[in-house]
Formats: C-alpha cells, structure tokens, sequence
C-alpha cells in the first residue's frame, strides 16, 4: 500500500473500476501487435492489468521493470475496441505510465523534448535549428528525399538506418500567410496542422489548405495553437499535456469557426474528445466542449459538406491504411475511402485488416525502434498484397514509419496523405501539373 | 545452490532470453482467465519438443513444479502455478507444421492459436469444427488438454473428436507418441484420449495431428422468441426428434434477453423467457428442407416469433444478440464470471429455473446461455470483484450451482475443465472410486507430482516443493 499511497486517490480509483471489469479473458492478446511480434505477456493489455492490479493490492511497486513494460504500448487502441468488458486499456494505460513516470522520472532526453514543446516559440525555433543542423547530423539518402544519420544515435532512437524527413525551415502558418483571402468562402474553418504537418510534410498541409481553398472553405490557422500535447501525455508527462491542451483550447476558441479541421487522427483525437481527460482546470474544460464538437478530420469535414471542386484523373493504383488514432480514436474509416472513391482513374485495392497498426506508435518508434519495425513490416506485407504503388494514409506518423521501412526494404512504393491525392486531383482537373504525391 | 545451478541449466537448455525470472513477467503469468493467481519461480518457453524434454528433465531432477501453460484462457484454473516453481510456456511452439488435403489432417505444434488453425484448414478447403468462443486466443495445446467444445459441439462433437495423435513429453522426461496419425486407432487402449482433456496433469503435448473434414457447402441461420421457457425446450426436443441436427442451438434466457435489450435496444422483448439460436449447414438442398422442419417445429412449440437470415448481413444481425451478452453484462455489474455446467438436455429449464432461484437466494444477479442442443449452459454471474463482500456471496452461489447441476444429473464442467476451481466438486461427481482411479492414473503416470500440481486429482495435495512467498524467489539476485 505505500506505493498507492503516492498516487492520487482518484487515480487508483479509476485504476479499481477499470479493472473490475477486466475479467483476465484475454480478448486484447488475439490483437495486440505487440504481442504477436515478442510474444510476451506483458505486451498485450491483460498483463499490464494485471501488473496495475498487482501496484493496487499492494504486491509490486512502480518498479522501473514496469515503466519499461508500459513503454511497450503503441497506444493502437486495438485492445480498447475488441474489448468484450469494456476496459478502457488505453486510458489505464497512459495513466499509469503518468504514475511511473513520477515515480521513475522520464527518460532524460525525453523529458527535454517535452519542456521544449511547452513553448511553442522555444520548440520551433529548436525545429528550425533542427532542420539547419540536419544538414550536419544526416547524410541525404542516396537514392531520393529523407536523409540517413551520420552517427547512430540509437538512444534517441535515431538508428543507423533509419529515414528521417528533412524538417521544414519554414513553418506552415508562415507559408499561409501569403495567401489572398477567398472572395465568398462557404464557410471558415480553423485548421490544426499539428507538428507533423507544420514541420515534417508541409507539402501535405499545402495540399490541405488547397484542397479546402478548391472547395470553398477558407483554413485560418490560428497563431497560439502548438503541439497537440498527446506525445507528452501519452508517455507520462501529463503536466505539459495539460498546459499544451489548454493553450490550444484557449487559441481555438479566441475566433468564431465553422469547424476546427485536422489532418491527423492523433490530434484530431486529442481535441475532439482526449482533452476532456488531459484539461485540469473545469473552466478550460467547459470551454473545450463547445470546441470539442466541431472538430473533425479534413475527410469527414469534406464528406459532410460535399466536394464542389471538379476532380481530375489520378491514375493510380492505391490502398488506404487506417491509422489507429484516426480509425478507433475518431471512427473515420468510411470518409476518406468513400472520398477517394470519386476520383476517376484511382483503384482502391484493399488490404489485409487495414485498421491494424503499422507499428508507429508516436514515440514508441523512437524508444523501441526494432520492434517497431517488426511490426510495421507486417503491414507492409499486406500493403505489398495489394499491388498498389501508392499508400495513402490520414497520419504522418503512420507516413514516416512506412516510408521508413519501404526504404529499408528497397521497395518503389510511396506514402502520402489522402488531402494530397486529393489536392492532385483538383490539381489535375484544374489543369495545373500536379504538384505532389 | 542447487537453484543457481536449475537456473544456469535451464538457460543452457532454452536460451538465457527464454527464461523469465522477472518479478513483473512473473506476475503476468501467474493467472488465467479466471481471478485464481499464484505466482511461478519463473517463466520458461521452450522452442522445440526436445527443449521442453529437456526442461521436463531437470524439473524433475531438481523436484520443482511445472506447469504448462497455453494462451492462459482457460476458466477452471488450469494454468495457474498453484506451487510455484515454472510457469512452462508453450506459446513459442507455434508452427503449422502441415495441412494434409489428400489426407485431411493438420500437424501442428501445441501453442498455434486455434482459430490460426481452422483459418489455415479452411484455406485448404477444408474444415475444423471445434469453435470454443476463445478461438482467437486459444492454443490448439490448451484444447486439447481441456477437451474443448463450442457452439458447433451438437452436430460436430469437441475436440477429442478431432485428435488422431499426439506427441507428448513425459513427467519424466521421455517423448510418446500416443494414437495414431492415420487413422486415430493405435495398438492397444487409446492412450491419446487419455491425454485429451487431462489438464496438463498427465503429460505435455508437444505435437496434434487433427483431423479435418470438408467444408459445409450452405449454411441458414435463425433466431426464435419465446414466451415460455418450457416451450423452447420442448422446441429444442422437437427438433432433435424430428431428425434434424442443427450446428449450433444456443439458448438465451430471460434475464440474457433483459441485459442484451438494455444495451443494444435492438427491439428484443423484454417479457420473453427465451431465444434460440439455430444454424444449420450441409447441402444447400438439405439445409433448406432442415431449415422449414426447424421453423415448423418451433411454431408448433409456441415460438412467438421465427426469423430467418436471408443474407450475411442478416446472419450477423441474427447474431449481434448473442455476441452482445459480455458487454451488456458489464452494463450490469463490471464483473462476469462465467461458469459452465451440463445437464441433461430435459433438464435445461429446470436448471434455468434453478440459477434463478440461485440468484435470487445469494442476492446476486445471474444470466443463463448457453449450448441447448448438449445441455452445456453458461450460467454466469454479474458480480464485482472489487467489492469483497459481492464476491463471497457470488462464489456462494457458484457453489449452489454446481450442486444444483450435479443433482439434476448433470456434470461439473461441459468443456471449461476442473482445473483447480472445481476440484472441491470433482469428487461428489465421480464418487470414491472414480477418485481413487484418477489418482492411481496420475501416480502411475507422475510419481513425483511435479506435473502440474494442485489440479484435478491432486487438488488439495501438500505441495511437492516448499511454496514461497510472493517476490520472495530462490532463483535470482533481483
Ligand atoms: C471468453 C472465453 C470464452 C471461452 N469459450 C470456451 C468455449 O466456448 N468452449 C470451451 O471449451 N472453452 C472455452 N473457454 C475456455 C478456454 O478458452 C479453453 O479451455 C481453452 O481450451 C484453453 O486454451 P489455452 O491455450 O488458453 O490453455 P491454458 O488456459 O493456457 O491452459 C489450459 C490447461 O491446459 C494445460 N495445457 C496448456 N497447453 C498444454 C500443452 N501443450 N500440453 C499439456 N497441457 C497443456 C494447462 O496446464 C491448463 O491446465 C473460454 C474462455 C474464455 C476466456
């Protein structure tokens, strides 16, 4: 009982109710990636219960061995919706990586990437020098975009093979402002681009941006907003979760918008309905249920209002994988596959479970690099099943994992997002060259 | 220290990584899919036949307890190291090793997940039957060391229907082979079914020749209400007298109905005191002429209402109900217990009626489902293991219900096992003699008692090796 003791009693109640109704059946093994790639028992869900169970009686303290075992967790949320009893894995998660993340503190290099995210002015500018100083830490890739580290890094999880996208020297919202206003928009939308957008593929935040520009709908990107805050609360670190929650809550709420627009389920996630668990202060809580309900992500925003653009050809064959935040964190499944669907000259070939997490995890691909290769192999597996030359994807992370291991792999397969096929065949209806994907 | 010495041979055996000593590996293997727990010394997977021979071997030599251990969903305890000593997991040994098409068999390796298995038969055109409702999960091992059934039981019989030969390491370490992988029938008393359902207590299987057989070419679903309970079973009597055997024949009862009602709002009566569900497969012909039998018979029987499914998306629709029941119980109350007991097919609404009664006596709330071809219900209940006081009047209940059970003519356990949960029973069940055979089996078998100690036969047993505290463990430094 000394280590409850330390956590807050409403957290270990949460941690009682939530395994009250985990009756140990196993369910969460037969779709966890995590244990069908090592194997153990600590992978999937039901050991982790068991392990939170075990801190709650009183029989284990929140030992570093458990922080270890907790940050082999991709947060796929396959476990919460297979489910019969209605745990919710993902949240006991995450808070008890919170818990042992005081206990044991954050891994030091983490722990400062995170303080940096709290300032967004402080963050961006370590980014631009980050993209400066690329230039001195990788060596470009010899055959095509994304650059190779020159020195392995392997406890920052920068291996020696791994792809790395350039980083952007210019943010997003700098690249908007030189846009002219729209005469008559249908409506006005504040667009959340989040860090992979703004920083990593800004050429698919254009393509949002175009895209919604094509249609009608005039994006604001609003100048406070910041990091979403899920890679600091998912790993533990709640305290800049909540304050990143609540800047952004704030910033989103300071303009009248017809939606708020996402292109990446983490965020989209976070906003429409995370934040009711990561918000401490109830004002900031009040005011981020009126926000909450307006988010959506560009496809289903899209789907509601109907494209008015013409679309031209894009001649591909492709297949779609859904990203684990975007597909069980926001329900979109049907949206970008029905939107993909009306553009003329595209095949869309499925693939095998494509809602099955291509082992990106956010940070756990940082952390625990081989294992997360491991599993994204698998699904470039069912990718290459399919025949298609192109993966389309509604998650850069998801983006910058496959491509990874498409590189590794020596494969000629290419990953963009859905705004970006889209935003191409807008393009190629209205006679312009297509510019990306 | 002869530990130190156990320990450095068995990762000589295994591979240092294949030994789990670990106080947080050790707890996530000290359970099942039951709140039994007991924590083992340590966690050993061997990744062959000849490494768990030789685990087996100094297990023995050491006099430390062993248990085998599949995907850990078994509901009777099965798993649970009761004494300590190695958690013996079997999960590595996951190979399909063959699909015979000519021959219609699969060889596969204990831990291959049992849907993994049908999946791969069925891609080669053919057909496992056995469908324990933890397919997903499941190991072909654990099925066959619990004799596991499913839904499909009524027309295609359980596991032991299926298992033609076996490959099984010892309690002393050697390696049988029991059956016969061509026919089932080996030379002498059939050793391989007495394998079959022995629970880890007897021997470890290392290798299963299933047999398999051909895939069904139609298949018709349905779902029948009615009003009194007395009537489905005599549905259910009706059906099976007229000649027709359904695949599956699943009750659901009133208080089934109510939960699932409250949660899915499909438009389930609330007032009824039972659903069947049927399936019925073969030819397309004679699932049609199966299927107008099965409709008349449940008419003439009082059914309020008939539905047959005219697509897939209605055999889903038709099935929702039943898929629903775990999750409309963790409506009810967060905990589910599920128990399994059989009687008599007559029976049946004697034993609902009795779980009722049961419920009613202990102030817990309890549903019934179930397999009403065979006899073999779910009666569960709805408790809250957080609340010790709800918990005690739960396990009350469970044991009013496995006497009811046994003094409706029934059986203990239709397919989840003795394991330790229901060992305090397994005697008023078998009577002196039954017991006394059993021990003299597994004596004969296991002299030491190092083979899964506490379980079946041996429940209740001092413990062969000195139990140890929980994190307090002979075998490492940390
Ligand atoms: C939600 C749910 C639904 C279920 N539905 C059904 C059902 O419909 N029908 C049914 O019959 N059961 C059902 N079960 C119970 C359980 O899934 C079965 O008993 C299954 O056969 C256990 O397989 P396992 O691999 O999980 O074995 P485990 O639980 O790991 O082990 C079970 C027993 O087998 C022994 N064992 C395991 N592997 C071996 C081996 N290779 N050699 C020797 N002994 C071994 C163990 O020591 C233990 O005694 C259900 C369980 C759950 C949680």
């Amino acid at each position: 009982m000394v280590v409850t003791a330390r956590v807050a009693p409403e957290v270990v109640r949460r941690w009682r109710a939530g395994l009250a109704r985990c009756i140990r059946c196993g369910t969460c093994r037969s779709v966890c990636p995590v244990l069908e790639a090592t194997g153990d028992e600590s992978g999937a869900a039901r050991g982790k219960m068991r392990l939170v169970e075990a801190v709650v009686r009183g029989e284990l303290d929140l030992t570093r061995g458990m922080q270890e075992r907790f940050s082999r967790c991709l947060l796929c949320k396959a476990c919460t919706a297979a489910c019969p009893s209605g745990v919710p894995t993902d949240a006991l998660i995450v808070s008890a990586r919170t818990a042992l993340a005081r206990e044991n503190a954050l891994a030091l290099a983490r722990r400062v990437a995170f303080t940096g995210l709290r300032y967004r002015r402080v963050f961006e500018a370590g980014l631009r020098l980050g993209a400066l100083f690329q230039r001195a830490v990788f060596r470009p890739a010899p055959d095509g975009p994304g650059r190779l580290p020159r020195i392995p890094l392997p406890s920052a999880g920068l291996h020696a093979r791994r792809l790395v996208p350039e980083l952007a020297r210019r943010p997003l919202r700098a690249l908007l402002r030189e846009l002219a206003p729209l005469p008559h928009p249908r409506a006005r939308v504040a667009f959340f681009p989040g860090c992979m957008l703004t920083w990593v593929y800004p050429e698919a935040g254009l393509a949002v941006v175009r895209l919604l520009r094509a249609n009608g709908i005039e994006p604001v990107v609003p100048e406070e907003i910041g990091c979403c805050g899920v890679p600091a609360a998912t790993s533990g670190d709640a305290a800049t979760g909540a304050l990143l929650a609540a800047a952004n809550v704030a910033a989103l709420s300071a303009g009248s918008f017809d939606a708020v627009v996402t292109a990446c389920g983490s965020c989209g996630a976070a906003l429409a309905h995370d934040y009711g668990e990561t918000l401490a202060d109830p004002a900031a809580r009040e005011r981020w249920r009126a926000l909450s309900a307006k988010v959506r992500d560009v496809t289903s925003f899209l789907a509601e209002v109907g494209l008015t653009a013409p679309l031209g050809p894009v001649p591909e064959r492709v297949t779609y994988h859904d990203p684990c935040h975007l597909a069980r964190g926001m329900g979109v499944t049907r949206e970008p596959r029905a939107l993909l669907r009306q553009v003329p000259g595209l095949t869309l070939a499925e693939m095998k479970e494509p809602a099955r997490c291509c082992g990106a995890g956010g940070t756990f691909s940082l952390s625990h690099y081989e294992l997360s290769r491991r599993i994204g192999d698998r699904k470039l597996d069912d990718v290459a099943g399919t025949g298609a030359a192109l993966v389309v994807t509604g998650c850069s992370a998801c983006r910058m994992h496959m491509a990874d291991g498409i590189r590794q792999r020596g494969e000629a397969l290419r990953v963009v997002h859905t705004a970006e096929v889209l935003a191409r065949s807008v393009d190629a209806a209205a006679g312009r060259e297509a510019r990306h994907g | 220290m002869a530990d130190r010495d156990l320990l450095r041979a068995l990762r000589q055996a295994v591979g240092a990584e294949h030994v789990l000593t670990a106080v947080e590996d050790r707890l996530c293997h000290s359970h099942d899919a039951t709140f039994r727990d007991a924590l083992p010394d340590l966690v050993v997977s061997p990744g062959s036949t000849a490494e768990v021979a030789a685990v087996v071997r100094l297990a023995a030599a050491h006099r430390v307890p062993l248990t085998p251990r599949g995907a850990a969903s078994g509901l009777s305890g099965g798993a649970v190291p009761l004494h300590g000593g190695i958690a013996l997991s079997l999960t590595r040994l996951d190979r399909i090793l063959a699909i015979d098409v000519a021959g219609r068999r699969a060889v596969v390796e204990p831990g291959v997940v049992t849907a993994a298995q049908a999946a791969a038969a069925w891609e080669a055109g053919l057909f496992y039957p056995p469908d324990p409702a933890s397919a997903r999960m499941s190991t072909v091992g654990g099925n066959v060391a619990e004799c596991a059934g499913g839904p499909r039981g009524l027309k295609y019989g359980v596991t032991r229907d299926y298992v033609l030969a076996l490959e099984v390491v010892l309690p002393d370490g050697t390696v049988a082979e029991v059956g016969d992988p061509l026919d089932g029938e080996g030379c002498g008393p059939d050793w391989a079914m007495l394998l079959v359902g022995s629970e880890g207590t007897l021997g470890i299987v290392t290798r299963i020749t299933l047999r398999l057989v051909g895939r069904p070419a139609a298949q018709r679903t349905a779902l029948a209400i009615f009003d009194r309970l007395d009537d489905a079973a005599a549905a259910v009597s009706a059906t099976i007298a007229a000649g027709v055997v359904p695949t599956t024949l699943e009750l659901m009862d009133g208080a089934t109905l109510r939960a699932v009602e409250a949660y899915l709002h499909a438009g389930l009566p609330t007032d009824a005191e039972a659903a069947l569900l049927v399936e019925l497969d073969g030819t397309p012909g004679a699932v049609e002429a199966q299927l107008r039998q099965v409709d008349e018979a449940f008419r003439r029987q009082g059914a309020r209402d008939v539905q047959v499914a005219g697509s897939p998306a209605d055999v889903e629709r038709l099935w929702r109900a039943r898929r629903a029941i775990s999750a409309a119980c963790g409506q009810l109350n967060p905990t589910k217990i599920s128990e399994d007991a059989t009687v008599p097919r007559s029976r049946v609404p004697a034993l609902v009626r009795e779980v009722g009664e049961i419920a009613r006596r202990h102030g817990v709330k309890m549903v019934v489902f179930g397999h009403a071809g065979d006899g073999n219900l779910h009666p569960n209940v709805l408790t809250n293991r957080d609340d010790p006081a709800e918990m005690e009047r739960a396990e009350a209940a469970i044991g009013d219900l496995f006497a009811a059970a046994l003094a409706l003519g029934g059986t203990l356990s239709g397919e989840h096992g003795i394991g330790c949960m229901k060992a305090p029973w397994l005697e008023r069940e078998l009577g002196a003699a039954g017991m006394a055979l059993g021990r003299g089996v597994k004596e004969a078998l296991d002299p030491a008692g190092l083979l899964n100690p506490g379980k079946m036969f041996t429940f209740g047993a001092a413990p062969v090796a000195p139990p140890r505290e929980p994190g307090q463990t002979g075998w490492h430094a940390a």
